[in-house]
């Protein structure tokens, strides 16, 4: 049955109700959830990184997989899939993250602070959707990363697995890290954190909630479907946020948030090329990684690295502002984002 | 404004480049049809797929032979 416009819009709605009550019991402010930054706290508990701010493993992401897992088993769709260039598109997770912690955030965040009134993430929305055109453009001329092959049923569950023993570890032992201060010691109990990521994952599935797709399709087929479950997530944590006194209309102030716009449009630019490229934002790659998908996972995995590598190496900025090696860092990223593209493009055209 | 739905072929492909592709053949040969986001209930992929009238099923299944490439799935619905 086709999907009406408005039963997309719901599904958005309630995505943003799963949102508004993690923020209302205990996520840190406009980060009710965060792909990039819950991957990076998750690499962080696990000792990736010593940022010991950002440093818990986040049940939200277990829960995303999951539940993209368990719904596609029930609806039959789950399918273990793999061989689609899966180093590239590690490479791919881990350059999306460098942008990412250089804007301070994902696409999703992005929404999220662009409904809690951050002016800085409606400037990042501009290369955010300048990197998506890009990656249109290289598609239009004909990039691929190739096709992926129906693999071993078990193969695409293992990121899943994975991820369960991770969240079973940490509640379980005292072995994970986990920040005293900062955003790191902002949560929701575990138990509610899980259950709103498990919703989240499921909603995600059955409505194919992607914020690179979306604007994609946008641009080859006019259909603003896709955008409407972004719109709905939009609309319902700007309630939350009129009504809860949290909405601030302005650049300075913003939590864990900076004002340094070149940097934010060049780190959503390449989160925005990088997941076109890729075929998928990061909330699309936990849920394409949890229908079966090891292509996926293995953008996942590079995400994982790619935070390490970030807070390791000083790439991530903080609200004080973007640092010296982040910002040549995007910018590295960007040239090789667009040298993946033309090199993709050109051995198509051969 | 709202369209009637109607019967149209349905084209999914492995990758974005082919359904891409795929409009730039139709369009040379002069076939009527537009890409289209997949159909929630052919595929829980968001990918792209070509719309095109039923009747020119036999002649893009020629073209994309032609072409080398392997359609995913090939579906009448009624979108």
């Amino acid at each position: 049955m086709k999907e009406s416009k408005w039963t997309l819009l719901g599904f958005g709605v309630l995505g943003g109700v799963l949102a508004a009550l993690l923020a209302f019991f205990g996520n840190p402010g406009n980060m009710a959830l965060c792909i990039a930054c819950f991957i990076r706290d998750t690499a962080g508990a696990m000792g990736m990184h010593n940022a010991n701010t950002v440093q818990y493993v986040r049940p939200e992401i277990v829960g995303i997989v999951v539940g993209a897992m368990i719904l596609a088993l029930v609806r039959r769709e789950y399918k273990s899939t793999a061989g689609s260039a899966p180093v590239m598109r590690f490479a791919l997770g881990v350059m999306t993250m460098i942008g990412a912690l250089v804007f301070l955030g994902c696409p999703l965040r992005m929404v999220l602070r662009m409904a809690a009134g951050d002016l800085n993430a409606w400037v990042a929305l501009i290369g955010f959707v300048g990197g998506i055109a890009t990656g249109a453009l290289f598609l239009r001329r004909g990039f691929s990363l190739g096709r992926s092959y129906e693999g071993m049923p078990a193969g695409g569950g293992v990121l899943s697995v994975m991820l369960v023993v991770v969240l079973v570890l940490s509640v379980t032992t005292g072995i994970m890290m986990v920040s005293t201060q900062g955003p790191g010691s902002m949560h929701a109990p575990v138990l509610l954190s899980l259950v709103c990521g498990l919703a989240f994952g499921a909603i995600a599935q059955h409505s194919r909630m992607c914020f690179a797709g979306s604007f994609r399709n946008l641009i080859f087929t006019r259909d603003v479907s896709m955008i409407l479950v972004i719109a709905g997530v939009f609309v319902a944590m700007l309630v939350y946020n009129i009504a809860g006194g949290t909405f601030h209309l302005s650049f300075a102030g913003q939590p864990i948030a900076h004002s340094q716009h070149l940097w934010s449009i060049l780190g959503m630019y390449a989160v925005g090329l990088a997941a076109t490229l890729a075929g998928g934002c990061p909330l699309r790659q936990l849920v394409l990684a949890g229908q079966g998908s090891s292509d996926a996972a293995c953008n996942v995995l590079g995400m994982f690295v790619g935070a390490a590598i970030a807070h390791n190496f000083k790439l991530a900025s903080s609200a004080e502002g973007t640092t010296p090696a982040g910002r040549i860092a995007v910018v590295a990223v960007v040239v090789v984002l667009l040298l993946v593209g033309l090199v993709g493009t050109r051995q198509k055209k051969d | 404004m709202l369209r009637k739905p109607q019967l149209r072929l349905v084209i999914t492909f492995h990758t974005t480049a082919e359904a891409l592709r795929t409009e730039q053949l139709a369009r040379a040969a002069g076939l009527e049809g537009r890409l289209i986001p997949v159909p929630r209930q052919l595929s829980a992929g968001c990918g792209l797929a070509w719309s095109g009238a039923p009747e020119t099923e036999k002649t893009l299944r020629l073209t994309l032979e032609g072409a080398g490439i392997q359609a995913e799935q090939m579906a009448q619905l009624t979108i």
